[in-house]
């Protein structure tokens, strides 16, 4: 199973020279199978450009299909979706997982985002690819030869936000975003979940020594404990800060890994960067 | 008048190397005269000036957001602008008056969850919307004129003419072509070849491009839709955008001083948009200057330079 960074970024898309490296465009992770089955975790501006890279291949002809998973209906990890041409490729097939909210299903979200008030699609229907909306369950289920498990680790006002770990070959991804550990049990259930995951995808937008007002984040100190206590081999932090540039993220980047080498954790820390390829 | 533009592109933001000189964020341009500041549009370009906004001296305390229409590239810097918690601050948000749903509660619905984790009710700015519509000619802090046209786009979007101090800076980002497509409220059916209008549309269309070039007429600068190549408005006309050379039609007939080509399509590369203007201006027998608009982009008659 192979892993690409298509959006890193959080809250807000930040084109611009100074974010180039690492990226400017908002949540979106694809994991690909290795009998070439795909999975894209959040569509958040990302998904624009990893869904033009996919028209190269089958979706360029309309039979592609893909599974979708959403962590949470912010902005910042959906707003992706109507853009690529794929999607309005009739014969595509996109079945799309996620939370319901209190205040209306995923697929409602997904439509009142596109109605026509906000977006020229008019809403779903007008969508070509063949959809399916499914409300996210802890039940796994297979994609191909991925096993995927998710869990509904926290929630905001109405928005529950669901964690994923995707298996194949013993070999676990687990993606974490816009989480605080408020208690113990939030923890302990993240511990359990991301146990043992060859790699940790995980939200951590600002350090604890920033004291940023923003109730809806972990730091990057919660991501590396987080990390070292379910024996994670490596973590890659994403929904980067969009005031957070290239130079910033490197400085960050090797002043936790020296902190982690003098401790001598064998945690391998790193900030995710779009186009990034990890092989779980 | 100063005209500083803080972001490009249309449809949705684009954070790539090959499009940094025109730029990757969403419509976006500030307007000041004296100690007014007018914005048009909040894409993602709106984060940026709000920042910009707060390291003045003396920042502006009211400011006017003129949105042309609510599609997400135009209203999705708006929550990232640092203004609006500002206690301090007053932010007049003017935009079409619809019967399906007021201003506010569509800015208010896309700040709110299960979208976003906002209520309008705890910004700390005092926020005031005005519902507005076409044909409209209206004072801003008395020494602003606002004058708004319709332009031809799904679901309706308007345009914007600002004038003062003997300038005038006329806004489109977002219109498409007035020989065939209507655009109104109802979605456009595309089969793949255009339906044949109705006399009654053609009528609806000629009067819309009068109106547009009415608003247009004269003004130093036209900031105008110019998302497509010929090609490419072959296989789109419903989607409500024009072609370079269709706004240099427009910009030729109102006589403008120069005409900024605006709302690049997210596909197109620096390299792409300098060579559609390159073949704009050379194919060009009018006195009008052809620039397109990029990321950081100042424009200024009439004030003293700082």
């Amino acid at each position: 199973m192979k892993m690409q960074f298509w959006g890193v970024r959080g809250y807000v898309p930040t084109p611009g020279a100074e974010y180039l490296r690492y990226g400017g465009n908002t949540c979106c992770t694809a994991l690909y199978g290795a009998d070439g089955d795909l999975v894209v975790i959040d569509s958040g501006t990302g998904f624009c450009q990893l869904g033009d890279m996919l028209m190269g291949r089958e979706f360029g002809r309309g039979g592609g299909k893909m599974t979708l998973l959403i962590s949470h209906t912010y902005w910042d990890h959906i707003l992706g979706l109507p853009f690529p041409g794929l999607v309005h490729i009739p014969g595509n097939r996109l079945h799309i997982y996620g939370p319901d909210s209190t205040r209306g299903s995923l697929e409602m979200v997904y439509n009142g985002m596109l109605s026509p008030v906000y977006s020229p699609v008019y809403g779903l229907a007008h969508i070509g690819a063949t959809h399916s909306f499914q409300p996210i369950s802890t039940e796994p289920f297979m994609v191909g030869g991925m096993r995927v498990r998710a869990l509904p680790l926290s929630r905001r006002n109405h928005s529950p936000i669901w964690a994923y770990r995707v298996e194949e070959a013993n070999r676990a991804m687990v993606y974490i975003t816009d989480v605080r550990y408020t208690n113990d049990q939030i923890w302990n259930q993240a511990v359990q979940f991301a146990a043992g995951a060859q790699v940790l995808v995980h939200s951590a937008p600002y350090t604890r020594q920033e004291q940023v007002e923003d109730y809806g984040h972990s730091r990057v100190e919660d991501a590396i404990e987080l990390a070292q206590e379910a024996n994670v081999e490596r973590l890659e932090i994403f929904h980067h800060a969009p005031t957070r540039t290239d130079d910033q993220l490197d400085t960050l980047v090797s002043s936790y890994r020296r902190q982690l080498m003098d401790e001598e954790s064998p945690l391998i820390f790193d900030a995710a960067r779009e186009g990034l390829i990890v092989d779980v | 008048m100063i005209v500083r533009i803080w972001g490009t592109r249309g449809s949705y933001p684009v954070a790539r190397a090959e499009m940094l000189r025109y730029g990757g964020n969403t419509t976006c341009v500030e307007v000041r005269v004296g100690d007014s500041c007018i914005i048009l549009d909040a894409g993602t370009g709106l984060r940026q000036l709000g920042e910009a906004l707060g390291r003045e001296a003396r920042p502006p305390r009211t400011i006017n957001l003129l949105i042309t229409h609510t599609h997400w590239d135009h209203i999705i810097g708006f929550p990232f602008f640092e203004p609006i918690s500002q206690p301090q601050n007053r932010i007049n948000i003017y935009g079409l008056q619809r019967t399906q749903s007021s201003l506010r509660k569509t800015i208010a619905n896309a700040l709110s969850d299960p979208l976003m984790p906002i209520s309008l009710e705890d910004l700390r700015a005092e926020m005031t919307f005005h519902e507005i519509h076409e044909g409209l000619a209206f004072q801003l802090d008395t020494q602003v004129r606002v004058c708004t046209a319709r332009a031809n786009h799904p679901y309706r979007a308007l345009a914007y003419r600002i004038e003062a101090d003997g300038a005038a800076l006329v806004f489109i980002p977002d219109t498409g072509p007035f020989h065939t497509v209507l655009f109104d409220d109802e979605r456009i059916e595309w089969t793949g070849s255009p339906t044949p209008n109705t006399d009654e549309e053609l009528r609806a269309l000629a009067e819309m491009r009068a109106q547009i070039v009415d608003l247009a007429r004269g003004a130093d600068w036209l900031i105008y839709d110019s998302q497509f190549t010929d090609a490419q408005y072959t296989r789109f006309p419903h989607w409500g955008h024009s072609t370079a050379a269709q706004a240099r039609e427009i910009a030729e007939e109102a006589g403008v001083g120069q005409l900024l080509m605006f709302h690049h399509d997210p596909h197109h590369t620096d390299a792409q948009i300098d060579a559609m203007l390159e073949e704009l201006q050379t194919t060009c027998d009018s006195e009008l200057i052809i620039t397109a608009a990029y990321e950081g982009m100042e424009l200024r008659k009439g004030e003293r330079s700082s």
